[in-house]
């Protein structure tokens, strides 16, 4: 069976104000996604959220989230920074916000991660992007839904209030 | 020889200048899991969270999940499950294969997921572990950040090759 009792997980981590950045179609090739890396270091922008899946025909998709400040710092750069990847197109997601579920086990509980976005799309909740990993999920939303999302989350895990 | 393996070969040959270490605290790597990537409708119809309440009321367990809408607009959803449990999450998709409206599905038996802490948000960790990485010919078949630690998942025969590679490219401690 899955998860039957309510689970303490740590204070929710929210990360607000954020822009998606999502690059279509990147050949695989080694260095490809170098230019983006690099220029994000340049201006010391910290990478929020950062996924890297399958598109096909030895393409990638690349999706990444930072502040929206330091996008405008970035903006210039972007067009030339893009064709040097050979990324297809990039598209802009802008008013998000990503929340990190921190002591789930998700590694080790099955029915977890069922249990939490089972309940975000039962409250109308978009959940744009997942990254899980061991003990810790992240889930990009819209930044509008934050407080939904704060509410959902609160009423499937045991969380503690901050001190 | 395919595209990929032609750069691979001519940045090999030419050799390529060897950047400073990154340092780290450890890399870890995850028990043999199997991996499924399926191709699911995309906005209002998307099924992620019916896939995952699936698998968790079969009692199998998720250790790395990556979301995220494709340039289509199908939801592209990679899960890694304990590999005992290959063959009863495979033949679960298949039963609910129109329910869930699945619409394509790839699989890897055998992988791993090796991940590197911190993370610390910082941009060169995720680039130097994607070039290290495929600048050796091993292939990442998925990748996301989550809380402090950064993560891949590879084909289990692939893991001894990164791990040395990726010793070479990481000062640990």
């Amino acid at each position: 069976m899955g998860v039957t009792e309510t689970l303490e997980i740590f204070p929710l981590k929210i990360l607000r104000d954020l822009i998606l950045l999502h690059f279509l179609r990147i050949p695989t090739r080694p260095g490809a996604t170098r230019p983006l890396f690099d220029l994000l270091e340049r201006h010391n922008v910290p990478v929020k959220f950062v996924l890297e899946g399958c598109a096909g025909d030895f393409n990638r998709d690349l999706i990444i989230c930072i502040a929206n400040d330091a996008f405008s710092r970035l903006e210039p750069e972007l067009k030339e920074v893009t064709t040097r990847m050979q990324a297809q197109a990039l598209e802009l997601r802008r008013s998000v916000a990503v929340v990190r579920v921190l002591g789930a086990h998700f590694d080790i509980r099955p029915g977890t991660s069922g249990l939490l976005f089972g309940a975000l799309e039962q409250a109308g909740i978009t959940v744009f992007s997942i990254a899980t990993t061991i003990t810790s999920s992240m889930c990009v939303i819209p930044d509008d839904q934050v407080a939904a999302a704060e509410r959902v989350i609160g009423r499937t895990f045991d969380i503690p209030k901050k001190k | 020889m395919d595209k990929q393996s032609k750069t691979l070969e001519i940045m090999r040959r030419i050799g390529a200048p060897k950047p400073e270490r990154i340092r780290i605290t450890g890399i870890l790597q995850s028990p043999e899991l199997a991996s499924l990537t399926l191709l699911l409708p995309g906005g209002n119809s998307d099924s992620t969270a019916s896939v995952l309440k699936l698998f968790g009321t079969h009692s199998i367990n998720i250790r790395f999940i990556n979301k995220y809408e494709d340039s289509a607009g199908n939801t592209s959803l990679c899960l890694c499950v304990d590999a005992e449990f290959f063959n009863k999450a495979v033949e679960l998709l298949d039963v609910n294969e129109k329910s869930l409206g699945i619409r394509d599905f790839m699989y890897h038996p055998r992988v791993k997921v090796i991940s590197i802490y911190p993370h610390k948000e910082r941009p060169r960790i995720a680039e130097r572990l994607l070039t290290t990485l495929r600048m050796t010919g091993i292939d990442i078949l998925s990748l996301n950040n989550a809380s402090s630690v950064i993560s891949c998942v590879l084909n289990a025969e692939d893991v001894e090759k990164a791990i040395t590679c990726l010793g070479d490219a990481f000062e640990l401690p």
